[in-house]
């Protein structure tokens, strides 16, 4: 099975389907995307070249098989997805407006970086359910804030 | 202090924003709106209504969340100089049954005008106005009553009318 996104005027991911692999043989029996993308122009309304292959197994740049070189485009899009075809990759929606692209995850991340790690007495107290310790994205100081979920 | 909203009556106004060379094809629809207007039939599927159709849902669904199923689907041709009788999609006595949404399409129209009547709690018999252009729409809750006025003195308009149900 396989499946391509439809994308809108915008890039934005509008749909996504599934594609019989037998749809998308070409005349050697080989799976080509551009026959999927002729196929699903035919039958669903919409220009070739906005149907893009995309990868169920495929998230964050990693591939649920554990082999990573067979990571396809970054993420399994999604609806409201954005496709980016210099990079090669759909991005989910920006989760804040400071955070930037990360090509290599197929994610975004904060300008600072990513939250510090727990030290080992919040773990501890973590698992003794004591405190539920955790880093919170500020984006008015574009900070990480320890916050404790318990208190 | 919080806020709650139960409710709420939104309207959705666009142009069918299709890919280069992917337009609707309008002449397509207003000679399948003529044809069923005067053959007195039901309006005929076509691979350009269901681009519409499809488009509608992609993108109502995408930008607002909004499902939508469809109901029913019919076009309508107004004279010049006409004014329709207010209009309701929905049948009071059998609102299971009704659609959700009424979305109006311009297929080749001039001068028309569509007032939409709402409610704000107490304050009854508000109404709304927008002029509906060529490959723009306009959806609105079938439970608001409205009409439509062509405006000007030369031309037929074509007007594409879908209901829906969203889920």
């Amino acid at each position: 099975m396989a499946h391509f996104a439809k994308l809108g005027s915008n890039g934005k991911v509008i749909q996504v389907l599934t594609l019989n692999n037998g749809d998308m043989l070409n005349a050697d029996g080989v799976e080509d995307e551009s026959v999927g993308q002729q196929y699903l122009e035919t039958h669903n309304n919409w220009p070739a070249q906005m149907w893009i292959q995309t990868s169920y197994n495929t998230s964050g740049n990693t591939h649920s098989s554990g082999d990573n070189s067979k990571s396809f485009r970054g993420n399994y899009a999604g609806i409201g997805y954005t496709w980016d075809e210099d990079d090669q990759i759909f991005w989910p929606k920006k989760p804040y407006a400071s955070w930037v692209k990360h090509n290599e995850s197929a994610s975004w991340k904060s300008p600072i970086g990513d939250a510090p790690a727990l030290t080992a007495e919040q773990t501890s107290q973590n698992e003794a359910n004591t405190h539920r310790w955790g880093y919170e994205w500020n984006e008015a100081n574009t900070t990480w804030d320890l916050t404790d979920a318990h208190a | 202090m919080q806020k709650k909203v139960l409710t709420e009556q939104a309207l959705y106004v666009g142009d069918v924003d299709m890919p280069k060379d992917w337009d609707i094809d309008r002449d397509k629809l207003s000679g399948d709106i003529l044809q069923s207007v005067i053959q007195n039939k039901d309006f005929p599927f076509s691979r350009t209504w269901d681009m519409l159709n499809t488009y509608m849902r992609d993108h109502v669904g995408l930008e607002y969340g909004v499902n939508l199923i469809n109901k029913k689907t019919w076009g309508n041709i107004y004279k010049p100089g006409e004014t329709t009788i207010p209009l309701l999609n929905i049948d009071p006595v059998d609102l299971r049954n009704s659609p959700d949404f009424t979305l109006l399409y311009g297929v080749k129209v001039k001068d028309c005008m569509v007032r939409i009547h709402f409610e704000d709690n107490r304050r009854k018999g508000r109404s709304w106005d927008i002029e509906l252009k060529n490959n723009m729409f306009i959806m609105f809750p079938s439970t608001n009553m409205y009409y439509l006025t062509n405006n000007q003195k030369d031309s037929l308009n074509f007007v594409q009318t879908i209901t829906y149900e969203y889920i």
